[in-house]
């Protein structure tokens, strides 16, 4: 036999062993065909020029006309700027946060203090933004908000923290932080559950303090988790959160807050204009698939853990 | 290998049986474009806009469902729209873009017209002789021009919202205390919104109250700033999106007067008399405001001001408090006006599918019998001597009802007349049993939202009447629009005449221009200019 | 006893507790007081936040319960939670363990036609066309079913089986056990917090979906609770019927503030027992014995 009939026998031997790994794979992937598959196949409704009528298959091609009238519309850049500054500044605000909150949880030894924290910290992601748009209203409108109030009080003029320009931004970050920070930092509670004890129990025979144990012992072994999240995040850099947005928006802010979601809802979605909106999601899926990617090997050539 | 297989073979079904049940729930909707038998009953899916979104929808076994099916035939399915207009939009544009329309359903005119190009909507040209009686209060003339596309009605347009049913309202008490007479121009107004932000009129010794308070409340016709600030425009001629005169025809923002009426607004914004809440508003904000008495002068509608549910909070809160119905301010020319009127159609459009499946003739059946003394009665206030009485007049009232908490207003029973506006159409029955007078709880006054009504309807206002109809401006071109106007208001652009102008100039580059031209064209071609 | 270090080290952690619990009560305090605002009250919101509970009012949360659609509503929310959860474990934990399987041919292809989706999010109407192509519009399975495998749970999960020691599931395989016997009798036993996890995860986001409700359930006996309370959080476009008050007594912003209460109750119920399972070591404990 050749090299290669070996390899080939070899491979269908390997088949052939984990066939009912296979038997288990079939539903998923039959269900994953249907509902994730069959979606990009209609996706090619970016390349046409849809109507209800003739549907996906008789709608008539015109190739990249409706990416060209996204890269050439009034708003593009300034979108493309909002967006990155959104996901980008929820990602280095909001993962360190969940992270130092689930480490904190874990280390602390105060045990009313740590699970009423852990349990008030991960309420706020079950309000949906509708209704945080009205708790941001209490605290931040200018005529009678808490902080406002409050800055009154101390003498200073009140700020209009939800129609100003420079303050949006870090109201739609710290808000997305606030609402999120507890529920993820769940999945790194769950990671951090499952490290040894044991490691611990040595490094104290050595002598470390609590806080080399933290830096050496716990942070490193929940790294696989936080690469992970951080990589699925980077994937989805071009989503910056559209049902925040779409709440705590408004005209006065549209320069700093218009994100390409937004944007797609109004001119995609609200005028029958589907194909224009299809091949956003495209446009956007590249970049993701792009960053990822990227981001990929370099994770790779730091640790020896990779998403692929 | 099989003891394996029959194990997994369990857990699927296991797994399946699970799921079955879930999918059996709900039924869908048949009707394919197949010919239908005579005898079958129809299904005719109803997508309608709910009167009080927040009550919920009527009960299964609600009355008028029994009655369309043993009269027509008729298997009439409910779906209330959702309470946001942009929800509306979205789940009927994708229900077009999978062709699977409902029969009949209520559509804004913006998406209805892009449904109409995309050759959704049937055409109900023949429809209107099939309905006599619903003609002669619901499709006047004048609405089947509304929903007349290149000669062809394709949409069954009733009546809406009251025309002119907003005005200018004062703190009478604040006047009052301040001694101040009920002002007259722009001037006078500025003077009343100053003394009532700087010289406490409700007397608490707490600087917590403002001259003027108002929320952005955008529509096709009333662009920019939006009808709450609409008094102020009007004051300078150039109250809505168009002006509808054949003498100035065009965008109000193009007209330099706006600049004027633009620089007054700025005026109050820097003189800090209106409520600094204003942009952050939503309407339910506004309303809750007024009623705690954060301002003094505010433009609402007769009912939100007036009717009984509405005005009790500020009832409560200031027993001594009252409103009066102001003229709106006269500008520098002498020109007033409350804010632009148009007829305020409410369309509801027929699917090409339900049309080809043959349903327009029953559809037909279904609105007349809405329209007839039953349907109307039924659908707008419920059963007779259960849910209201006729009054010697013929206006339905809660007044000698045995049961009262079976009174058409009630809470419980608002899910009962949730598609009230099918048949309303604004006639002096409906305004007099909707708005009957009534003595207030705590403070003993007499109001009356119909008179209120009557008296916002005499002040002066700017007829746009068929404005609503001109073309459209694309996403970013509103978004241009709305976004400067701002910008000029909160500062972040400085309103000096040459800033205006250059940013005039890259209105009409972004497409201002194209709107500009094609909306006096529309309108010209149409017969829409006064 | 404890080095100094240490001690300062646990005093930066009370401070970030204790600092992290204010931030998260103010908010949450103030919704709460708002849910309770009588009519009658005038003030700043600040004060609203002092307002003693003798001077509170339940009005909002009669209102609510006494809505028609209230339990209706709740009732199919229900539903759409209990059988969306199961059909996503179902179909999520095989797919995450083959995943997790490192000597499995094709498993890097596997990989990317899993990420591969979740990339190219293509949108709305691609998506509604498959689903009310199938037939599921009118169904409380549209809200669950599309979405029931999604890939980030399904990865965090892969990498969760991924880190259970080999030496567990040779030991199985070596008695001639199948790969699915492996799965259900060792790696699940094992995976308790992940999959709880996960379950929540499922189960917060399809009790909380609006949009999928919005687009495919058209019947009105099929409501879920989100759209509910959408129709009352957000004012309806119905200007000219304000006459009718469903609320009566109660603020509108009290009315919206209890809703959201109440919709998160179950959620708010059901965490504390799956923080049971989240003790330290008790993956550990079957390794070492």
């Amino acid at each position: 036999m050749t090299k290669r009939t070996v390899a080939k026998g070899k491979l269908w031997d390997e088949i052939k062993h984990h066939r009912s790994i296979y038997a288990i794979l079939i539903i998923p992937a039959v269900y994953y065909f249907i509902f994730k598959y069959l979606p990009i196949w209609n996706g090619q409704i970016a390349f046409k020029d849809f109507t209800a009528l003739s549907g996906v298959m008789g709608s008539p091609w015109c190739g990249l006309k409706n990416f060209v009238d996204f890269f050439h519309s009034f708003y593009f850049w300034e979108l493309l700027r909002n967006t990155l500054f959104y996901s980008f500044g929820k990602l280095l605000v909001s993962v360190p946060l969940s992270i130092i909150l689930s480490v904190v949880l874990y280390e602390s030894q105060r045990k009313y203090l740590r699970s009423i924290v852990q349990t008030l910290t991960y309420l706020p992601h079950f309000l949906s933004w509708v209704i945080m748009y009205g708790i941001l209203l209490v605290l931040l409108a200018p005529g009678d908000g808490v902080v406002n109030d409050i800055i009154k009080a101390c003498g200073g003029q009140p700020v209009p923290f939800l129609t100003d320009t420079k303050a949006f931004p870090w109201i739609v970050i710290l808000s997305d932080a606030w609402k999120e920070m507890g529920w993820s930092a769940i999945i790194f509670i769950a990671a951090l559950m499952a490290i040894d004890p044991s490691l611990y129990e040595a490094a104290m025979v050595e002598g470390a303090t609590a806080f080399q144990r933290t830096m050496n012992i716990t942070l490193p072994s929940i790294r696989p988790v936080i690469y992970m999240v951080v990589l699925l995040k980077l994937g989805t850099i071009l989503d910056a959160g559209f049902n925040q947005m779409f709440m705590l928006y408004s005209v006065p802010v549209y320069s700093v807050g218009d994100i390409i979601d937004t944007w797609v809802y109004r001119q995609g979605l609200l005028e029958f204009q589907f194909s224009l909106a299809t091949a956003v999601g495209i446009f956007k899926g590249i970049i993701g698939l792009l960053l990822i990617t990227i981001s990929n090997q370099l994770v790779k050539r730091m640790s020896d853990s990779s998403i692929l | 290998m099989t003891e394996m297989l029959k194990k997994l073979v369990v857990l699927i079904t296991l797994a399946f049986s699970l799921i079955v049940p879930v999918f059996a729930n709900g039924t869908q909707d048949t009707g394919k474009g197949k010919k239908l038998d005579p005898n079958a009953p129809v299904t005719i899916e109803l997508w309608y806009g709910a009167a009080a979104t927040e009550a919920g929808p009527p009960p299964a076994d609600w009355g008028a469902l029994k009655i369309i099916k043993d009269k027509f035939n008729i298997n009439l399915k409910l779906t209330a729209l959702p309470s946001a207009e942009n929800d509306q939009d979205v789940k009927i544009n994708a229900a077009g873009a999978g062709n699977a329309l409902p029969d009949l359903f209520m559509v804004r005119r913006p998406v209805w017209q892009k449904l109409v190009q995309q050759g959704l909507i049937a055409n109900v040209d023949d429809m209107y002789p099939q309905m006599p009686n619903r003609c002669k209060t619901h499709y006047t003339e004048d609405s089947i021009t509304f929903t007349t596309i290149n000669g062809k009605s394709y949409g069954l347009a009733s009546p809406g919202a009251i025309a002119k049913n907003e005005g200018v309202l004062i703190r009478k008490d604040w006047l009052d205390k301040l001694g101040l007479k009920e002002p007259v121009t722009t001037e006078d107004y500025m003077n009343v919104m100053k003394a009532f932000t700087e010289k406490d009129p409700d007397g608490d010794g707490k600087a917590d109250t403002y001259g003027y308070g108002a929320f952005i409340e955008t529509n096709n016709y009333e662009e920019g700033l939006g009808r709450r600030m609409d008094p102020f425009f009007g004051a300078y001629g150039v109250a809505g999106t168009w002006n509808m005169t054949k003498a100035n025809a065009g965008l109000n923002v193009l007209n330099p007067a706006y600049f004027d009426a633009l620089s007054y607004v700025k005026q109050m914004v820097d003189n800090n008399v209106i409520d600094p809440n204003w942009l952050s508003y939503k309407k339910d904000d506004f309303r809750a405001a007024w009623k705690q008495g954060k301002f003094g002068i505010m433009r609402e509608q007769n009912a939100a001001y007036a009717a009984a549910a509405n005005y009790k909070p500020f009832d409560e809160n200031f027993p001594n408090g009252s409103w009066i119905i102001a003229n709106p301010p006269k500008g520098p020319d002498g020109k007033s006006a409350v804010g632009a009127f148009t007829t305020g159609y409410r369309i509801y459009a027929v699917s090409a599918k339900a049309a080809q499946a043959g349903k327009k003739a029953k559809i037909a059946q279904l609105l007349e019998w809405m329209s007839s003394d039953e349907g109307y009665y039924l659908l707008g206030w419920g059963v007779k001597d259960v849910n209201y009485k006729l009054d010697a007049k013929g206006v339905p009232t809660t007044k000698g009802l045995a049961d009262p908490s079976k009174a058409f207003t009630a809470p419980e029973m608002i899910p009962l007349t949730q598609l009230k506006n099918m048949v309303y159409y604004n006639g002096a029955v409906e305004i007099a049993a909707r708005y009957p007078a009534y003595t207030t709880a705590k403070s003993g006054k007499i109001m009356d939202p119909g008179d209120v009504l009557l008296m916002m309807q005499t002040k002066p206002w700017t007829n746009v009447i068929g404005s609503d109809t001109l073309p459209n401006p694309n996403a970013d071109l509103k978004r241009f629009y709305e976004q400067g106007v701002l910008e000029f208001l909160t500062g972040k652009r400085q309103l000096t005449k040459d800033n205006w102008n250059a940013w005039i100039a890259e209105f009409k580059k972004v497409g201002g221009e194209q709107w500009n031209a094609d909306g006096i064209k529309y309108a010209k071609d149409n017969n829409l200019l006064k | 006893m404890m080095p100094a270090s240490d001690k300062f080290f646990h005093h930066c952690l009370d401070v970030f507790l204790v600092v992290t619990l204010i931030v998260v009560v103010i908010p949450l305090w103030s919704t709460i007081t708002q849910s309770f605002r009588p009519n009658t009250f005038i003030g700043s919101n600040l004060e609203g936040m002092f307002l003693p509970p003798w001077k509170w009012s339940t009005a909002a949360y009669h209102a609510l319960l006494g809505n028609n659609g209230f339990l209706l509503a709740f009732t199919n929310s229900l539903k759409i939670l209990i059988f969306g959860v199961a059909t996503s474990l179902l179909l999520t934990i095989p797919m995450a363990y083959c995943l997790s399987i490192k000597t499995l041919p094709g498993r890097k292809l596997l990989t990317i036609f899993v990420l591969l989706p979740y990339l190219f999010n293509v949108g709305l109407i691609p998506s509604y066309l498959v689903i009310s192509g199938i037939g599921l519009t009118n169904h409380l399975a549209a809200i669950f079913l599309p979405s029931a495998i999604s890939t980030y749970n399904c990865l965090i999960m892969r990498g969760f089986f991924e880190g259970i020691p080999e030496e567990l599931k040779e030991s199985a395989r070596i008695d001639g056990a199948p790969e699915w016997y492996v799965l259900v009798r060792i790696i699940l036993p094992l995976s308790k917090p992940i999959i709880l996890t996960i379950g929540l995860y499922y189960g917060v986001s399809f009790w909380n979906d609006f949009l999928h409700a919005m687009l495919y359930l058209n019947e009105n006996s099929l409501q879920p609770l989100p759209i509910l309370l959408r129709n009352i959080l957000i004012a309806s476009g119905m200007n000219e019927f304000v006459e009718v008050n469903a609320f009566g007594d109660a603020p509108i912003s009290a009315i919206k503030a209890a809703s959201v209460f109440m919709s998160a109750i179950p959620m708010i119920i059901a965490y504390p027992f799956i923080q049971k399972y989240f003790t330290k070591g008790t993956l550990l404990g079957s390794v070492k014995g």
